[in-house]
């Protein structure tokens, strides 16, 4: 892969986050009503006293260029974003630290599973066009694609859950249990991924397996199929070696893009399962207005989509030659 | 290299059955001495254990389970032992002497003593006499400022005295929790007060109580874990452990409930709540609320330094002529589909002691309202809109915070009513912050640039602070409508001082009427709060008050003691639940540890979990990489 091609991305991505910075100052600098207010909330006793005292203390009593966007720069270089309003006395790092893990979790392995299985099924079905996985697998993806999440969540929490009580109904473990092992606590831990996991895989493999299949449709009509197949080649070779390759290459977009929100989760997938993860944080601070948790949140959000177009460039580098220059 | 077929499969299952076997073993990791464990589900987080910060409901009734009030509420929210045993004031009602329970000791075995009281009474005084003035949120201070408190001594180790500048009944109904002065007293005002400064006083668990139950275990925005208190000085409750479980979604907490992953929930929509009537070992309460939900005029109207668009605004007889053009029970209906009460006072009904029914009770009825605009000289222009005394047509803006969504409803209606009388309606939400600061008046810099607005109270056990609102000292600060009556503040401070309750009910009773008759608010409704709980595991769940309260979330804990083990009853599972308060006295399992206990360390699962995942892309990714490898390989693609 080519060093100016690999420099030219990164430096697009770094000038990107830069702009979003940027952004996330201005757009929550441009929310109405004053910040102090929003601080002291319905407060009695609050004074003209007072209301000096909290914008001096935030700096609110500076002017908003230079002074508060260099401070607001300086802090964010260094890790620093703030404190949570209603998480009294937790810096707004710790708070979003916390909740990064189950998502990542949750949707990092919803992603592998909706992946392999999308992908394999898009490939065998584009590869039988016709054939009865194509036709029930085709409809079923479709069904799946446009079904809501939250729809989707709901239904297996109803059944599984609520009706047949296979699974537990919220969290990510019981809350207060006392493993005796390891074992016990991975079971635990694992009877409340499933229903989760289910969700989020059967969500995405429907835009995997459609898009598979359409590209290998695509892919086959191509010449070099016809010459492969003509060479006498095995039929699993000729998909595996001269079709895949090609039809891989709209689906690593895809996998890109939504690995950027591999972070941002589904919000109402983690709301339906009660999932202690960046998107019931994101709702909690939209109702409870912690303004600094949500300037937080955004920032995450938006640099790891810029980070996982950064990667789905580099990789299409690796795969096709053609966009290296 | 070929497999035979056969192989591949049982490869598979194989395959299907390791994952399977990972994952299906169902729910609960089940053990018989697994503690009862009571679990209350709410859709408002815990946002603080440092209870000077409280906000939410959850941060109420989790430091009321920890720390004791100096006199506690009972059943029928009568005074009743708390931190004190037994209390008593003077004829002149100035001194008041409370008797410290003998041999109390806190959670973690220090003797609670007089001394905590007082140093916790004392940061009080000190806190409002500073000069900050506040502590946290700013919402305990005023229950003992209230009372007029002057000094607070302990003449000896279990008699504390608080002497109060004025008259007063109301220090047995101080919201203070006491806490332990050998933990709190290491941290400065600012540690406890301000939770960005240096070194603030989060109070991490395991906490130091008084109460029946302390917090050992926190997930902040999961879910909060409390022990019992092996010290707690009175009988112990049937729970071993109470966790409250935030909830993101109202729909999610009542499916656990249903599934018995919670027994109790608080705060439920009406549908979803109405949906449960009938649901097996499932009871339904809906309570009254000690609040309401109102809609406030600006009463200085145009005057100098106020914005309001007409001054109309600030005249008694158009209030009360708009008045007659609300159907509250139409509002109660469409807006709170009928979980509520039509407003009038505002002392709610709840406070079943005080609350006065206006005798001429305004009823919807929009010609009465027209004729009343009428002779007040609101008489209608050539284009059929209602003009001022100045002459302008009247076009009124209404909005809301946006954290009242259903507001949303009541206004259209407003709008639609008060066309008809030939007054448009602006009508348009705001922004919680913006509205705060959009509703100052000049004392505080402010424009107050609005008209009139809606929104709500909640009140306490004593409707002293809804009482307060009305009064001028509470202009610039609570009484956003600007309101100002001398008699209303006279009759204000005369209650607070009155020791003789037929005394105090009179005066209460003359401030509703007052209120009423010149309506800074009209007061549109008192939403009901609905609530549900499963009678399959405890049974004793007990209304506080009786009439119109809901078994916990009241005031002070004694729902929670009230609380019976339901296999410990075993004849009879349906038994009145309030009978047979002692079943469970000796077969209380005991406490866990107080000491966070086994149970924490989900982070380490987290992260071991994460790294299995990062391993298994990885492979993937490997994998992918070399068979594109092998495929470039022998096969020259070009």
């Amino acid at each position: 892969m080519g060093l100016q091609y690999t420099l030219r991305r990164v430096a697009t991505a770094i000038f990107t986050i830069v702009l979003i910075v940027l952004l996330n100052f201005l757009l929550f600098r441009a929310m109405p009503g004053s910040p102090e207010r929003i601080l002291l909330g319905r407060m009695p006793g609050v004074t003209p006293e007072i209301l000096q005292q909290t914008r001096e203390r935030w700096g609110l009593d500076r002017p908003l260029f230079p002074d508060q966007f260099v401070a607001y720069v300086a802090s964010t270089a260094q890790g620093d974003l703030g404190f949570s309003y209603s998480a009294r006395g937790r810096p707004v790092t710790d708070v979003l630290l916390q909740r990064l893990g189950p998502t990542l979790l949750l949707f990092g392995l919803g992603e592998v599973f909706a992946i392999v299985m999308g992908l394999a099924l898009g490939a065998y079905s584009g590869w039988k066009r016709g054939g009865v996985v194509d036709y029930v697998g085709n409809g079923v993806s479709l069904v799946l694609y446009s079904t809501p999440y939250f729809l989707l969540g709901m239904g297996l929490l109803l059944v599984f859950a609520t009706g047949l009580g296979w699974f537990p109904t919220f969290g990510m473990s019981t809350a207060g249990a006392t493993y005796a092992s390891l074992v016990d606590r991975l079971v635990d831990y694992g009877a409340h991924f499933v229903l989760p996991l289910a969700t989020v895989a059967l969500g995405l493999i429907g835009q995997y397996a459609i898009l598979m299949r359409s590209s290998v449709i695509e892919t086959l009509g191509e010449d070099y199929v016809t010459t492969a197949r003509a060479m006498g080649f095995r039929d699993g070779r000729v998909l595996r070696h001269h079709a895949l390759p090609n039809a891989m290459l709209p689906t690593v977009t895809l996998v890109a893009i939504n690995l950027g929100y591999v972070v941002a989760g589904a919000i109402t997938v983690e709301v339906v399962f009660n999932w202690p993860g960046l998107g019931t944080l994101t709702v909690d601070a939209l109702s409870s207005r912690d303004y600094p948790v949500l300037q937080g949140v955004f920032l995450l959000l938006s640099v790891a989509v810029v980070f996982a177009n950064l990667a789905a460039d580099l990789i299409y580098g690796v795969l096709d030659p053609r966009v290296r220059t | 290299m070929l497999q035979p077929p056969r192989i591949r499969a049982v490869r598979s299952i194989a395959v299907l059955a390791l994952v399977g076997g990972l994952l299906l073993p169902a729910a609960a990791p089940a053990a018989a001495a697994d503690p009862l464990i009571l679990r209350v589900g709410t859709d408002q987080k815990l946002e603080t254990l440092n209870p000077w910060h409280s906000v939410t409901v959850a941060d109420y009734e989790v430091f009321q389970l920890q720390y004791d009030l100096l006199v506690s509420f009972g059943q029928n929210l009568e005074p009743s032992p708390g931190f004190a045993d037994s209390w008593e004031s003077s004829d002149d009602a100035m001194t008041h002497t409370f008797h410290i329970r003998e041999g109390m000791k806190w959670s973690d075995g220090e003797p609670a003593t007089c001394e905590d009281a007082r140093w916790t009474y004392q940061f009080v005084l000190d806190v409002v006499a500073s000069e900050t003035g506040y502590v946290g949120s700013g919402y305990l201070e005023p229950y003992l400022t209230n009372t007029g408190a002057k000094t607070v001594t302990c003449s000896d180790a279990n008699t504390l005295v608080v002497e109060t500048e004025f008259p007063t009944t109301l220090l047995t109904q101080a919201y203070v929790p006491i806490l332990p002065k050998h933990i709190w007293s290491k941290y400065t005002q600012e540690q406890i007060g301000d939770a960005e400064a240096e070194g603030f006083f989060v109070n991490e668990p395991p906490v130091v109580g008084s109460g029946p139950y302390v917090a050992v275990e926190w997930e902040p925005g999961q879910f909060i874990r409390m022990a019992r208190n092996d010290n707690y000085w009175g009988k112990p409750g049937a729970p071993d452990e109470v966790i409250f479980q935030t909830f993101a979604g109202s729909d999610t907490m009542v499916q656990a409930l249903k599934s018995g992953a919670v027994d109790y929930i608080r705060g439920i929509s009406a549908d979803l709540w109405d949906a449960l009537a009938g649901e097996p070992d499932i009871a339904t309460v809906e309570g009254f609320s000690n609040g309401y939900s109102y809609l406030s005029w600006n009463t200085k109207g145009n005057s100098e330094g106020y914005n309001g668009s007409t001054s109309a605004l600030s005249d008694v007889a158009f209030r009360d002529a708009l008045g007659y053009a609300l159907d509250l029970d139409k509002l109660v209906d469409a807006t709170l589909a009928g979980h509520g009460v039509a407003g009038d006072s505002q002392v709610p009904p709840y406070h079943a002691k005080w609350y006065v029914k206006p005798a001429d009770r305004r009823t919807f009825d929009l010609a009465e309202a027209d004729r009343r605009l009428t002779a007040a000289g609101y008489t209608r222009n050539a284009a059929g809109n209602r003009v001022d005394k100045d002459g302008k047509e009247i076009n009124l803006r209404l909005t809301w915070p946006d954290s009242e969504e259903e507001m949303a409803t009541n206004a259209q209606f407003i709008q639609g009513w008060f066309k008809e009388l030939g007054i448009t309606v602006d009508a348009y939400v705001t922004e919680e912050g913006k509205l705060l600061s959009d509703l100052v008046g000049p004392g505080l810099d402010g424009t107050a640039d609005w008209d009139f607005y809606m929104w709500g109270w909640v009140g306490d056990p004593d409707p002293m602070s809804l009482l307060s609102f009305f009064t001028s000292f509470q202009i610039d600060n609570l009484n956003d409508s600007f309101y100002a009556n001398p008699r209303y503040d006279e009759l204000f401070e005369l209650q607070q001082r009155a020791t003789d309750e037929a005394q105090r009910h009179a005066y209460i009773e003359e401030m509703q009427e007052i209120f009423y008759r010149d309506s800074p608010y009209h007061v549109l409704y008192y939403d009901n709060v609905l609530d549900a709980y499963r009678t399959d595991k405890f049974v004793g769940w007990t209304n506080q008050p009786p009439e119109g309260g809901t078994p916990i979330f009241g005031y002070g804990y004694p729902g929670y003691l009230a609380l019976i083990d339901a296999a410990s009853v075993t004849p009879e599972p349906t038994a009145a639940p309030t009978e047979a308060p002692t079943a469970s006295e000796g077969a209380a399992t005991p406490a866990p540890s107080a000491d966070g206990g086994p149970a924490s360390g989900g982070d380490n699962t987290t992260i071991l979990l994460l790294a299995a995942v990062v391993a298994i892309v990885t492979v993937v990714v490997i994998g992918l990489l070399l068979s594109r490898r092998r495929g470039a390989g022998p096969v020259e693609d070009e």
